[in-house]
């Protein structure tokens, strides 16, 4: 007898109370239960051998379908549907057990022995069964002996259900088929990737910008795999597809997937930002607040029809202007053109003022800070950042602090902040005033040598924004943006920067310098990166212009000058050069490749590169092979 | 050297409170926010400047509501040098910004705050979005 052989399978993969418990929930319902099946017997008071036996002969099906599905959770499933039946006399007449409607609407539908014929084989013995309703196996797959798929309508499921046994086979046995509410895992890997990307470029429109993913999983390209849009996993990889391949989409048409929850798609209003169009009918959206996290979207043509969520509203109108909350551009709902919304008055919508690049308090002011700024930033981004000392006052103060921008924090994908981490003077999480004062940098010799420290830049001059605030016979004050590559800091690819720098700037002998100076920097966004060296900046001379040598022309002077007044600049002869790199080289100890570069920095002014070698010296920041001879 | 310390602390403690008032001020009481400027005070917003606090009044009523929420903060004493020995702190904040229940952006602004009489007064306010400069900001 096939059945005791089943019966005997099943024991041991069924916990002990989980059968007892099955085993009373079966006896209180007049169903069968199993000769071999030790303590049933017992809490079977009062039945009538000949009855049960009776019903579990017209019950081996069942029985049997069991067996073969051998998990707890099938069996669950099982007692549903048992209990559809509870009550009737009888069962169904032709013997088999009537399929439930599962919660998912998905069904696992498995062919016991399928291995031994043909995938085309079958399907034509099924569909020709079948016929008209037209059925699409999905995820097909052969495990051992047995042959799965799913399908994802219940009328199909309960017909396949009913076809159990009515197929003759050619080696003379009639088809198992079983049938239970399930569905199939994903998974979700590169090539699975690659094939919905090929299935949705066959499915977008290139002239209307237009996807149609209207029952994406049952598209014949993908049936081996199973890429349910109702999967966060499958919808999140489609609009990754998107962002990457079609960000110009405007129209989306997702009809018919089961969708059941939307909420989890936080990106996608930066994957699709071009989407007018959204039709998802026929889904299963219970409540419109799913559609909350594409709020930011101007959508204007909306179809949820078909969604339980429909049936939510009061009436019409609600339901309009609660759709309107979320989208108010939204002039068509489920095909049907919406009146133009009537507004107030008092217009809701501000005005946001566009930006502009620059803002001068003083518009003489514009040209000392243009090149102030040009030659502050030429010697910036040099590998020697000590000419800057001329730009700083005896007492300047300078402060950073660094953060994230929002929605791109510290994560993989963007290049961290550590460096500037450890010289953050955030006052929100730096509570101790030691600490405050010390990262404050004071003095000028202080402020260089940080600067000196600070990652190698290459800065974008043309992202910069310039705003100047103040401009005072005493003081300007102006505030500087933009971007910067970050050189040499040991990452792999070099980091883009966005800075934020306001100066306090006060006069200094002919020139200016800097007594005050925050800096505040992030990284760019990715909007921002688009924009960064798009304008070829005209080649920098490696070294760079000595800064005095500028300072010459004009009442406004603009630039970082020495503090004392520059002495008319002689630029001495050869010979005389070659005197004061020897007496350099004799004093500081340093080689006279080095000597050299200090003299020339200091526009050969001997006393000022010999304080600035101390200063520098003091500091240690010279570099030892200056002085490798 | 100590009074310089001395400073540097009060610039932070103002600071603090500064700030605290600033964007409570500007997110649920605009209608007050011509008090923390200046009379001659003057805002820098996005490259658009205002001058005068009554002006910088009307420019702020009319744009979206905000939300801010600041990230960092950062503060120094202002050499006297520079401002006549007026006692002056140099502000500087970033954080983001929510407009009208739209996604947060990242801002950063600097405030010259300066002693008049008894009360702290902005003398200049530069207010930044970070967004590429070709899209306008919307």
């Amino acid at each position: 007898m096939p059945k005791q052989h089943y019966n005997k399978q099943q024991t041991p993969w069924v916990a002990r109370d989980q059968r007892d418990r099955d085993f009373r929930d079966f006896a209180d319902r007049r169903v069968h239960f199993k000769s071999n099946r030790g303590g049933g017997r017992k809490d079977n008071k009062g039945r009538d051998w000949g009855n049960a036996l009776r019903e579990h002969l017209q019950d081996e099906d069942v029985d049997m379908g069991f067996s073969a599905s051998g998990s707890g959770r099938s069996n669950k499933f099982n007692n549903r549907g048992k209990r559809g039946r509870k009550g009737s006399p009888m069962p169904p007449s032709n013997g088999k057990r009537k399929l439930m409607e599962g919660p998912t609407n998905w069904y696992k539908v498995s062919l016991p022995h399928g291995d031994k014929f043909d995938k085309e084989f079958i399907l034509k013995s099924l569909m020709d069964k079948m016929a008209p309703s037209p059925f699409w196996p999905i995820a097909w797959k052969v495990y051992g002996t047995t042959v799965t798929f799913y399908v994802d309508d219940y009328k199909i499921a309960e017909k396949l259900n009913n076809l159990d046994r009515e197929i003759q086979m050619p080696n003379g046995f009639r088809l198992f088929v079983r049938v239970h509410a399930g569905c199939p895992n994903v998974d979700m890997n590169a090539a699975t990737k690659e094939k919905m990307k090929l299935v949705m470029a066959k499915r977008y429109n290139d002239a209307t910008k237009a996807l149609d993913l209207t029952r994406f999983h049952a598209d014949p390209d993908l049936q081996d795999c199973f890429c349910a849009l109702f999967k966060p996993i499958v919808f999140l990889a489609v609009v990754d597809i998107i962002g990457e391949n079609i960000p110009q989409l405007e129209a989306l048409n997702l009809y018919d997937n089961k969708i059941q929850v939307l909420n989890y798609l936080k990106k996608a209003n930066k994957k699709m930002p071009n989407l007018k169009i959204l039709h998802m009918g026929n889904n299963k959206v219970r409540e419109l607040s799913q559609l909350d996290t594409l709020q930011e979207l101007q959508i204007v043509d909306l179809v949820l029809d078909g969604n339980p969520l429909c049936n939510k509203f009061r009436d019409q109108e609600q339901y309009i202007s609660e759709v309107r909350k979320r989208f108010p551009k939204c002039m068509k709902l489920d095909g049907v053109d919406l009146p133009p919304p009537i507004s107030f008055d008092i217009a809701e919508e501000h005005h946001m003022p566009a930006h502009q690049q620059t803002f001068l308090c003083n518009v003489e002011g514009g040209t000392t800070v243009r090149r102030f700024l040009e030659q502050y930033f030429l010697i910036y981004d040099t590998e020697n950042r000590q000419p800057l000392l001329q730009a700083y006052h005896e007492h300047a103060v300078f402060s950073m602090t660094m953060a994230y921008p929002y929605g791109y924090g510290k994560e993989k994908t963007v290049p961290w902040l550590n460096w500037y981490a450890t010289d953050n003077r955030n006052l929100l999480r730096l509570q101790d005033p030691e600490r405050r004062a010390k990262l404050l940098k004071q003095g000028q010799l202080s402020v260089v040598s940080f600067l000196q420290e600070m990652p190698q830049t290459k800065h974008d001059i043309h992202s910069f924004t310039v705003d100047l605030t103040l401009f005072t016979p005493l003081m300007l004050c102006l505030t500087v943006t933009g971007m910067f590559k970050e050189l040499k800091s040991g990452h792999k690819i070099p980091p883009l920067r966005y800075f934020i720098r306001t100066l306090v700037i006060v006069p200094a002998g002919s020139g200016f310098c800097i007594s005050n100076e925050v800096l505040h920097v992030t990284n760019a966004i990715p909007d921002q990166a688009k924009e960064a060296f798009k304008t070829t900046i005209h080649t920098v001379n490696s070294q760079p212009q000595p800064i005095a040598n500028v300072s010459s022309p004009g009442p406004s002077v603009p630039v970082a000058a020495p503090q004392h007044p520059p002495a008319p600049q002689i630029v001495p002869d050869d010979a005389t050069k070659h005197e004061m790199v020897k007496q350099m080289a004799a004093q500081s100890g340093m080689n006279l490749e080095w000597s050299l570069k200090c003299l020339e920095e200091t526009q050969w002014d001997y006393q000022r590169a010999s304080l600035v070698f101390q200063n520098l010296n003091a500091q240690g920041i010279v570099p030892p092979q200056a002085f490798v001879k | 050297m100590d009074q310089i310390r001395g400073k540097i602390d009060q610039a932070c403690r103002v600071a603090e409170e500064f700030t605290k008032l600033y964007y409570e001020t500007v997110d649920k009481r605009r209608h007050l926010i011509s008090r923390l400027y200046l009379d001659t005070g003057l805002l820098a917003w996005n490259g658009n400047g205002i001058t005068g606090n009554e002006n910088i009044l009307k420019f702020m009523i009319d744009l979206p509501t905000t939300d801010h929420v600041i990230n960092t903060l950062d503060a120094q004493p202002i050499l006297d040098s520079a401002v006549n020995g007026q006692l002056t702190f140099m502000i500087q904040v970033s954080g983001t910004v929510r407009y009208q229940d739209k996604t947060p952006k990242t801002f950063q602004q600097n405030f010259i705050v300066t002693a008049q009489g008894d009360k702290w007064k902005i003398v200049s306010d530069c207010f930044r979005l970070q967004e590429p400069l070709n899209s306008p900001s919307k």
